[in-house]
């Protein structure tokens, strides 16, 4: 299977915070939903994705490519979308075309006319008079529209109504029959994902937790709720975060197995959620 | 790359409207034409940074396929083109209007242009979004205010340099000045280039 993007090893330090050592890989052709609390770093490793920060340390390559000498060739392949509008608000779509196009060399203006008819949107008005919706709808149309490989989005969903997400994610589902596509995208709405996330990778405090397929994150991760009891010092080696309260203890396990083999029938054992993963992380990572 | 410098116009088309009414205004105030030069030519380059300093922008022509070397020299290459279109507007204004003008005027406007273009365009990737304008502004007041007192200052004061440039035909006056001008212009943009490389955007 071939990864899209490559980071090895990657740094970058900031006066207050950082990005640390971080190995991921974006594998093509799947969803890959980035999620983590808000400042755990998922922007900064979008810019750097984007090459509009460069790391301290570390290797970033998509398609294989380096941003030092291929820099045009990836971003002709990359289309994005950010959470704020990028676009010059003053303008209105037909001028941003004409502004954004001629720097693709695979620019489809007749790609471009069907999404603006499929997400109805004016072509003669400026983009500040768009709703949150629909500014997001016409950064999809440009991101959409020179046949790129990746699509990388920071926040798409943040700030939209439930049912304009449940229609992004629509959109984002048919984009991915063509086989070639990778998305990549950042949240911290993580129901958003159930639906159609192949992968997560999950930043925390400035480290990449894992990166691992939706189906590996449900058969490894759980909750477990117990008497209190039954903790010790050798039981609780079995999870990452023990949550202690008066009526019993709750903790997350990232691995399932092994809380059966000890604890057998005597705790009850959930499928934990991506948010209970986020919640029990939120300290960072230590198995108690 | 030759994008990047039409963008200009079609951010500005509104303001474009106004090129004509500004050039208008410095005209009929009875100017000095090579002043009139000047302002003419500083219109779309530094219309253009105004929406350029915006963060905002700079994420999306850097997630263009565009290098940020070729972002910095269409800054510069554009502002050669948009001032030579400019002298040639206030040129044919200047006429209709019948207003003498001579090469010399035209000369010294793109000369200060250029000046003031290598001075500033640097600083627009110096200061921080917000702060630019007025520095700039305040640079501009500045020159024009001060600028003449230190030119006469210098002409009173040190002989050695008046006599040198009085002593000079007006040949290598004319190739001096050139040179000196297109040598500030490309250290002014080497370093721009060198900012805007290692912004972090």
């Amino acid at each position: 299977m071939e990864n899209v993007v490559e980071f090895t090893n990657v740094t970058k330090k900031f006066k207050d915070f950082s990005v640390k050592n971080i190995d991921l890989q974006v594998k093509q052709g799947f969803v890959t939903g980035f999620i983590g609390a808000n400042g755990a770093g998922k922007s900064t490793s979008i810019k750097m994705m984007m090459n509009l920060l460069r790391p301290d340390v570390g290797e970033i390559k998509l398609f294989g490519l380096d941003y030092k000498k291929h820099e045009k060739a990836i971003k002709e392949r990359i289309g994005f979308v950010y959470d704020g509008n990028v676009f010059f608000e003053g303008l209105n779509m037909k001028d941003i075309k004409r502004i954004v196009a001629p720097a693709y060399k695979h620019w489809d203006d007749k790609v471009f006319y069907q999404y603006i008819e499929k997400f109805e949107l004016p072509l003669n008005k400026a983009i500040k008079t768009f709703s949150k919706g629909m500014q997001m709808k016409a950064s999809l149309a440009i991101a959409l529209s020179h046949h790129a490989e990746l699509i990388i989005m920071d926040e798409p969903t943040a700030g939209l109504d439930p049912i304009f997400r449940r229609e992004l994610l629509g959109i984002l589902q048919e984009l991915m029959i063509d086989g070639n596509r990778t998305i990549f995208f950042s949240t911290h709405i993580t129901t958003d994902l159930d639906r159609i996330a192949d992968y997560i990778a999950f930043m925390q405090s400035g480290e990449l937790v894992f990166n691992q397929s939706i189906h590996d994150v449900a058969e490894n991760y759980a909750i477990v709720k117990g008497r209190l009891d039954l903790l010790d010092r050798d039981t609780e080696k079995a999870f990452i975060h023990v949550h202690r309260a008066t009526t019993g203890f709750e903790a997350l396990t990232d691995n399932t197995k092994a809380v059966q083999n000890i604890f057998g029938n005597s705790v009850a054992i959930d499928r934990a959620s991506l948010e209970d993963i986020m919640y029990h992380l939120k300290g960072g990572i230590h198995h108690v | 790359m030759f994008n990047l410098i039409r963008r200009d116009v079609i951010l500005q088309k509104r303001q474009l409207l106004l090129f004509i009414p500004f050039i208008l205004f410095f005209i009929i105030m009875g100017k000095h034409p090579a002043f009139t030069f000047l302002v003419a030519s500083i219109f779309i380059p530094f219309n253009t940074y105004a929406y350029d300093e915006k963060a905002e922008t700079n994420i999306l022509l850097n997630s263009l396929p565009y290098t940020r070397t070729e972002i910095i020299a269409s800054r510069y290459l554009g502002a050669i083109i948009y001032m030579i279109l400019a002298i040639g507007v206030t040129s044919l204004t200047l006429l209709v209007f019948n207003k003498p003008f001579t090469m010399t005027d035209i000369a010294i406007g793109c000369g200060l242009f250029l000046l003031f273009a290598a001075f500033t365009f640097p600083l627009f990737y110096i200061f921080k979004p917000g702060y630019i304008f007025p520095v700039v502004l305040i640079c501009f007041l500045l020159l024009s205010a001060i600028g003449p007192a230190i030119v006469t200052f210098l002409t009173e004061h040190l002989n050695a340099i008046t006599d040198f440039i009085v002593n000079l035909t007006v040949t290598s006056l004319y190739t001096g000045a050139t040179l000196s001008i297109m040598i500030v212009y490309a250290i002014s943009w080497g370093l721009t280039n060198i900012i805007y490389q290692r912004k972090a955007l």
